[in-house]
C-alpha cells in the first residue's frame, strides 16, 4: 500500500467516526425536543384527571403485583407491605420466593399468618416446580397477599410462574425489593383503560433512585441527594434516560424495553408470547420486543406506553464492583434480545419498529460502546505513531464535553420544570457538579461494564446474574 | 493582547471544520453558562412559588374556616362572611392567586359534604368565580377548556349546560371526557343522552368514570338503554350493557341475546358474563350453537357462565368439552359437571395421558 491509499484509509476512518458522533448528537436532540413534547403533553392530559373514581371502582380492572423474590430476607417484610400499601382497590400481590436459601419464606410464614393452601395452577408457561408450596394469609388484612415458594429457576422463571397463577387481566412485574408508591398502579393503569383504536400492551414507569431517601413503614418520606459520587451520578444517568431519552421513544411508540424494576403488562398478550425467556438475563427488554414483534406480525394496532411520575424507587449499586456486574448483565441481555430478533432490524414488515426502533438500538446502544473502544485503540495508534494533531483533538474532546454536559443539563431542568423532587438548598448546585463530572466518574465504568458483558456475552457463556448485595431502604 | 492576537492567528490558520469546532465550542460554552444560571434562577423560582402557593393556601383555607363557621344571619350572609367574600374578591383578580383559591375550594369541596358543600359553592358563586370557569370556556387551549368545564362540574353549574355542550364533539378526546363527565354529573342518567349521538370511542375509562358517578345517585329512574344496546358505536353498547348488569336490567333479555351474533368481538367478551349475572337461560342454545365459530376467550367466558347456568340439559355438551385443550374450558367444564352430576364426576375415568385433566379432576374432588 503506498502512502496516499493509507492517507485515503485513515480519512475514512476519521469521516466514519465524525458521522457517527454528529449523528449520536443529532438524534439526541431529537430525543431531547421530542421527550419535551411528551412531557408537557403529559402534563397538560394529566393535570385534571380524577384518579378517585377508578380507585375505588368495582368494575376497574383487576392487577396482580408479581414480585420475584431470592434471598430477601433481610428486607422482605417491609417490602411486601410497602407492596400491599397501594391505594389501587382490585388488586393482589404474588411474592414468588425461587428457591431462596436463606429465611425469607419463614420470616413471611410468621410476619403474615401464612398457612398452605391447594392452588390449582394452570401451566400455561413452563417453570420449576413448587418447593413448599403455595401460601395465603389467614388474617383477612392480608388476603390480597399470595406467596409462593418454588424451586430456583431465575428471576424469568418466577416471573413465568407469577403468570401462570395470576387471574388478573393484568400484571404488573416488578423487584421486590422496589418501593412502589401508593397510586402507582392507578396511573400505570391508565393507558390501558384510555386506548380505543389500537391495544396497550405494556405500560413503563420511571425507575428512581431511593439511596439516601428515607423510607418508613413501606412510604417515602423525605428524598435526598446522595452523597456518594456512583450514586449521584447514577441518579443523573436515571433522568436522562427516563426523562429524556424513553419519554421521547413513547413518543415515538419506539420504546424496546420497560425496566425490569416495573412494568404493567397485559396478562393475556404476556401469557400468549411464551411469558418471559429464561435463556436470558434481558428479560425485561426481550418480553417487549417479543410483544411488539407479535402485534406486528398480527398486523394488530398497538402501543408500549409510558408514564414519566416518579412511581417506583429503587435501590442503586453504591460501589463500582456491583455496578460494573449490573451493566454487564444489561449490555448481555441487550445483545441477547437483539440476535435473538434480529429478523426484525432494517425489515420493513415491521413498520416503525424494524426500520427506526431497532437499528436505532442496535447502532446506538448496542455498538456505541464497542465504537468507543475502537475510537480509543485507534486514538492509541495515532499517538504511537505520533500522527496526532493535538489541537484537532483538544477541539474535538471539549466538543463531546460540553454536549455531554448540556444534554445532561437538560434532563435536570426536565426533572425540575415536572417534578421538581431533588428540592432542598445546595442540590442544584450538586446536580451541576455531577453533570460536570459524571463523563469521568460513571462513564468509564459504564464503559468497561459494557466492553466486559461483550467479551462475556461470547467468550464466557457460564456467566449469568452476578450478585447485587442489598443494604435496604431506610 | 499578544495572547489574543495568538488565538485569532491561530484561529484563522486551522481549517474550515476546525473552525466550525472552536465556533461550536464557544457556542456550547455558553449555552453551558446560561443554563447554569438559569437552573439557579429556576430552582429559586420554585421554591419561592411553592411557599408563596404554601402561604397563601393556608390563608385561604383559615378565610374558608372563617365562612364556614360565621354565623349566619337572617338576610344569608353575616359580616364575617361578608369580609372573606371581598376578600376573595379582591384575590381573584390576580391569576395566581385565583388559580390558588379556585384548587383550596375544590380540595375543600371534595373532602366536605352536606350543608358546608353547599356553602363552598355558594361562595363560589358569590365571589363569581363561575365567569372566569366561563371565559376559560372560550380559550383556545383545549387543556384550559377542559379544566374549565371540570371545574363548571365540581361546582354544579347547571346554567353552563349549554356552553358546555358546545364541546361535545371536541377534537381533543380529553375534552369531551370532561363534556360527558358534566353531563352525567349535573343531570345523572339524563345526561346520558349523549350517547346516542357519539360518534367516538368511550374508553373503558372513561365509562367507568361515568358508572361511577352514575351510581351516586339513588332512586333515579333508569332510562330505556334499548337504543344503545342496539347502537351502531360498538363503546356505547359495551357501555349499555355494563348498564344492564348493574342495573339488574333483566327486561333486556331478548335484545341481549340478539347481541350474541353481534360483529365486535369485544362487544361479545363483555356480553356473555352479563348473560351469566342476569341468569338467562335462552342465551346457553344460542351460544352452544355458536360456540365452534366463537373465539377462544368467547369460549372460555361462556364456559364460566355455564358454570352458572348449567342444567341437566347440558351435561352432553360438557362432557364433550371435558378433555378440550384450553386449561380453564376444561375446568370449568369439570367444574360443571361436579355440580350438576356429582355421580358422573366422581365416576369420571382418569386418564394418565391428559396431566392437567387429572390435576383438575383431583383439585375438584377435594375442594
Amino acid at each position: 500500500m503506498n502512502t496516499s491509499t493509507v492517507q485515503i484509509i485513515i480519512l475514512i476512518i476519521h469521516y466514519l467516526f465524525l458521522i457517527y458522533t454528529v449523528t449520536v448528537i443529532t438524534s439526541y436532540i431529537i430525543l431531547a425536543v421530542l421527550s419535551s413534547y411528551e412531557t408537557i403533553e403529559y402534563f397538560r392530559k394529566n393535570s385534571f384527571v380524577n384518579y378517585k373514581e377508578i380507585i375505588s371502582s368495582s368494575i376497574a380492572p383487576s392487577i396482580s403485583i408479581i414480585a420475584p423474590a431470592y434471598n430477601e430476607s433481610l428486607n422482605i417484610i417491609e417490602n411486601v407491605r410497602s407492596l400491599l400499601s397501594s391505594h389501587y382497590a382490585n388488586y393482589d400481590v404474588i411474592i414468588v420466593n425461587d428457591g431462596s436459601k436463606d429465611d425469607s419464606l419463614e420470616k413471611l410464614i410468621k410476619a403474615y399468618d401464612l398457612v398452605s393452601v391447594e392452588y390449582l395452577v394452570n401451566e400455561q408457561i413452563a417453570t420449576k416446580p413448587l418447593r413448599e408450596g403455595i401460601f395465603k394469609s389467614t388474617n383477612p388484612a392480608f388476603e390480597k397477599l399470595i406467596i409462593v415458594d418454588k424451586e430456583n429457576g431465575g428471576k424469568s422463571d418466577a416471573l413465568n410462574f407469577g403468570l401462570n397463577i395470576s387471574t388478573s387481566n393484568y400484571v404488573a412485574c416488578i423487584d421486590v425489593d422496589c418501593l412502589l408508591l401508593e397510586d402507582a398502579l392507578q396511573k400505570m393503569i391508565k393507558p390501558f383503560l384510555e386506548a380505543t383504536d389500537y391495544k396497550v400492551i405494556a405500560t413503563g414507569g420511571v425507575i428512581r433512585i431511593a439511596n439516601s431517601c428515607v423510607i418508613k413503614d413501606g412510604n417515602l418520606h423525605d428524598i435526598n441527594f446522595p452523597k456518594k459520587i456512583i450514586e449521584k451520578a447514577q441518579i443523573l444517568e436515571y433522568l436522562r434516560s427516563f426523562l429524556l431519552g424513553r419519554m421521547a421513544w413513547s413518543r415515538l411508540n419506539g420504546l424496546l424495553v420497560i425496566s425490569g424494576a416495573f412494568g404493567l403488562f397485559d396478562r393475556k398478550i404476556a401469557v400468549d408470547i411464551g411469558g418471559y425467556d429464561i435463556n436470558t438475563v434481558g428479560e425485561d427488554m426481550e418480553i417487549i420486543v417479543r410483544m411488539r414483534r407479535q402485534m406486528e406480525e398480527e398486523g394488530k394496532k398497538y402501543k408500549v406506553a409510558y408514564i414519566p411520575d416518579p412511581l417506583c424507587w429503587t435501590e442503586a449499586p453504591d460501589n463500582y464492583k456491583i455496578l460494573i456486574s449490573q451493566r454487564n448483565r444489561w449490555t448481555r441481555g441487550t445483545i441477547e434480545t437483539l440476535r435473538k430478533h434480529r429478523k426484525i432490524g432494517l425489515n420493513s414488515k415491521y413498520g416503525y419498529l424494524g426500520m427506526i426502533s431497532f437499528p436505532y438500538w442496535f447502532i446506538f446502544e448496542r455498538m456505541a460502546p464497542v465504537i468507543e473502544v475502537i475510537g480509543m485503540i485507534y486514538f492509541a495508534i495515532l499517538i504511537a505513531l505520533k500522527g496526532v494533531r493535538w489541537d484537532y483533538a483538544l477541539a474535538f474532546f471539549v466538543v463531546a464535553y460540553l454536549f455531554t454536559i448540556i444534554f445532561s443539563l437538560v434532563a435536570i431542568f426536565s426533572e425540575e420544570l415536572t417534578y421538581h423532587q431533588y428540592k432542598k438548598k445546595g442540590t442544584g448546585f450538586k446536580l451541576i457538579l455531577t453533570a460536570l463530572i459524571e463523563p469521568f466518574t460513571l462513564h468509564p465504568f459504564i464503559l468497561y461494564a459494557a466492553i466486559r458483558g461483550n467479551f462475556d456475552y461470547f467468550f464466557n457463556k457460564k456467566k449469568k446474574w452476578g450478585q447485587m448485595t442489598r443494604k435496604g431502604l431506610s | 493582547m499578544n495572547d489574543f492576537q495568538f488565538l485569532i492567528d491561530y484561529f484563522n490558520g486551522e481549517p474550515f471544520i476546525i473552525q466550525l469546532v472552536w465556533v461550536a465550542i464557544f457556542v456550547l460554552f455558553l449555552i453551558v453558562i446560561i443554563l447554569i444560571i438559569y437552573l439557579k434562577l429556576l430552582r429559586n423560582h420554585l421554591r419561592e412559588n411553592e411557599r408563596i402557593v404554601l402561604k397563601y393556601s393556608k390563608k385561604n383555607e383559615l378565610l374558608l374556616i372563617t365562612f364556614l363557621y360565621a354565623e349566619v344571619e337572617d338576610g344569608g350572609i353575616s359580616s364575617e362572611q361578608e369580609i372573606v367574600i371581598n376578600k376573595l374578591k379582591r384575590g381573584i383578580k390576580n391569576t395566581f392567586k385565583r388559580e390558588i383559591i379556585i384548587s383550596t375550594l375544590l380540595k375543600l369541596k371534595n373532602e366536605i359534604s352536606g350543608e358546608m358543600a353547599e356553602s363552598i359553592q355558594n361562595l363560589y358563586f358569590q365571589i363569581n368565580l363561575k365567569s372566569y370557569a366561563l371565559v376559560k370556556l372560550k380559550n383556545k387551549k383545549w387543556y384550559i377548556i377542559a379544566k374549565g368545564i371540570r371545574e363548571l362540574t365540581l361546582f354544579q353549574v347547571k346554567e353552563a349546560h349549554d356552553e358546555v355542550l358546545k364541546h361535545i364533539d371536541h377534537p381533543k378526546k380529553e375534552v369531551r371526557k370532561e363534556v360527558q363527565l358534566y353531563l352525567v354529573n349535573l343531570f345523572n342518567f339524563e345526561g346520558l343522552i349523549f350517547l346516542n349521538q357519539l360518534k367516538t370511542q368511550l374508553s373503558e375509562w372513561d365509562q367507568i368514570q361515568l358508572l361511577e358517578e352514575l351510581q351516586k345517585f339513588e332512586n333515579q329512574e333508569i332510562p330505556d338503554i334499548t337504543s344503545w344496546l342496539k347502537s351502531t358505536n360498538d363503546s356505547v353498547v359495551i357501555f349499555a350493557l355494563k348498564l344492564a348488569k348493574i342495573y339488574n336490567k333483566f327486561e333486556m333479555k331478548d335484545v341481549l341475546i340478539d347481541l350474541i351474533k353481534h360483529k365486535s368481538e369485544k362487544v361479545r367478551l363483555e356480553l356473555i358474563p352479563v348473560l351469566s349475572y342476569l341468569q338467562v337461560d335462552d342465551a346457553k342454545g344460542v351460544l352452544k350453537h355458536t360456540f365452534n365459530e366463537s373465539s377462544k376467550y368467547e369460549k372460555i367466558e361462556f364456559f364460566k357462565l355455564l358454570e352458572n347456568l348449567a342444567d341437566d340439559n347440558d351435561e352432553l355438551f360438557i362432557i364433550e368439552h371435558i378433555h378440550h385443550e384450553n386449561f380453564e374450558i376444561k375446568f370449568s367444564a369439570l367444574k360443571t359437571l361436579k355440580n350438576i352430576n356429582n355421580n358422573k364426576f366422581n365416576n369420571l375415568e382418569i386418564k394418565p395421558s391428559d396431566i392437567a385433566y387429572s390435576k383438575i379432576v383431583k383439585f375438584l374432588k377435594n375442594n
